[in-house]
């Protein structure tokens, strides 16, 4: 087996690297986490495995990844074939790449948790959180209609990167805290470009283009 | 500074086509109707009411197939014209004519989105200042985002407003349309001309935030 994913399958972060995983056409094993209701991440096995208590957990041998950027960037480099979903021989895309996984994990803290809040009432402040997840998707939509201004479409360079990968799922999630995309049309667009890539998988709340049955009725 | 203060308006700017491509929905609100605004396989652009006539689901969560919209609840399919194609779940059914979607008056002009709640969408003639730049919405009424333009330096100087109603700003022609989206949230759209660099195009896309910045804090 080639790596194990602690998981959960309502996490915008867990579902990143189950996104990566499968852009990449590498099969794992996941190991099912009862974040909510049950708190599990906060038990005493996945606390040994990291003392943080958040999920995911990836582990491979004696490699255990907490944070999923890193987990990210050893997806790529060790299983992208083609070098360019993390391509390290461009110091300045790389570079480009690295401040948006940066950006990323500030999304995972702002319309990350106003998600949380909404969904299962986490204790945030709202109007704060709220605030900062519309920051931080302005700062997004700037950066991508520069992209669209430029000609291309991803947050860095000519193709998908994993920035993309780490930018998308809070993101495209932030509908979940009454965040809409409809004042984002570069955030839109770009949302529709990774689920049309092959391979891409759906969570609760991003669902598969045209996934309507062509025959059935409900 | 309006462009179109003085010409009698029935139509207003949705978005810009650049940012609508073929087979994709989008939704857009015009006079205070939700909309979903839609370009079939050919380019052809439509504009419905955003409610699935079967149970009301947004229709700009649905897709495009070949020219036709489809819901993504339950898949009714609906012809150019609004008229339901197919029922998926009653598949030899010819879905009875009373069965359509509300349609309205669209069409594209200066590279904008025009729609109306009559039956003659008309849009407004920027002239040569109809490269598209780029729309975001501003939480403040549209008097207040208008205004911000006027009130923001570029690069250190306020714009010069001409006689058009469009705006200079560091030599850069600008066209700044306003689609009021409630009484505190307008959706703007901003053109400038095909002669600007990309450069300049992102210092102007910078400068509409700092407006941003100016209205909202006005209006806070
Ligand atoms: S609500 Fe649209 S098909 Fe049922």
């Amino acid at each position: 087996m080639t790596f194990k994913l602690y998981n959960y399958v309502l996490s915008g972060n867990c579902y990143k690297i189950r996104l990566m995983a499968a852009l990449l056409d590498v099969a794992y094993e996941t190991i099912a986490v009862d974040f909510y209701p049950g708190f599990e991440h906060r038990s005493p096995g996945i606390l040994a495995l990291n003392p943080a208590g958040t999920l995911p957990v990836l582990t491979s041998g004696d490699m255990v990844l907490t944070e999923t950027q890193a987990m990210l960037t050893w997806l790529a480099l060790t299983y992208d074939v083609t070098g360019t979903w993390y391509p390290v021989d461009d110091p300045e895309r790389l570079a480009t790449i690295t401040e948006w996984l940066g950006f990323a994990g500030r999304l995972s803290q702002s319309a990350g948790l106003a998600r949380l809040h909404d969904m299962l009432n986490w204790p945030a402040d709202e109007k704060a959180v709220k605030a900062a997840a519309i920051s931080d998707l302005r700062t997004l939509e700037l950066h991508l209609n520069d992209r669209v201004l430029e000609g291309g479409l991803w947050i860095a360079g000519d193709g998908p990167t994993i920035a993309d990968i780490a930018c998308f799922p809070y993101t495209a999630l932030s509908p979940d805290a009454g965040l809409e995309h409809d004042g984002y049309p570069a955030i839109r667009n770009w949302l529709y470009a990774v689920r049309a890539l092959p391979g891409f998988v759906a969570m609760p709340g991003i669902h598969y283009l045209h996934d309507l049955k062509e025959t059935s009725g409900d | 500074m309006g462009v179109g203060v003085g010409v009698r308006m029935n139509s207003v700017a949705v978005g810009l086509s650049r940012d609508l491509a073929p087979k994709r929905v989008m939704r857009a609100v015009a006079y205070g109707h939700d909309l979903a605004v839609w370009r079939d396989g050919e380019n052809g652009l439509h504009a419905w009411d955003n409610r699935c006539p079967h149970r009301g689901m947004r229709l700009s969560h649905g897709f495009v197939r070949g020219d036709r919209l489809a819901c993504l609840y339950h898949g009714w399919q609906y012809r150019k014209d609004g008229g339901c194609a197919y029922i998926p779940a009653h598949p030899g059914l010819e879905p009875p004519e009373t069965i359509r979607a509300q349609t309205y008056s669209v069409i594209e002009k200066s590279g904008v989105i025009w729609v109306s709640t009559g039956n003659d969408a008309q849009g407004v003639d920027t002239g040569p200042v109809s490269e598209p730049l780029r729309s975001l919405t501003f939480f403040c009424a549209e008097a207040i985002a208008r205004a911000a333009f006027e009130d923001t330096p570029f690069a250190g100087n306020l714009p010069q407003v001409e006689s058009t109603g469009r705006l200079v700003a560091g030599g850069h022609p600008v066209a700044v349309l306003a689609n009021p989206v409630t009484e505190s949230e307008t959706l703007i759209h901003v053109l400038t001309s095909a002669g600007v660099g990309i450069a300049a195009k992102k210092a102007l896309s910078r400068w509409c935030e700092a407006a941003r910045s100016v209205a909202e804090r006005q209006a806070a």
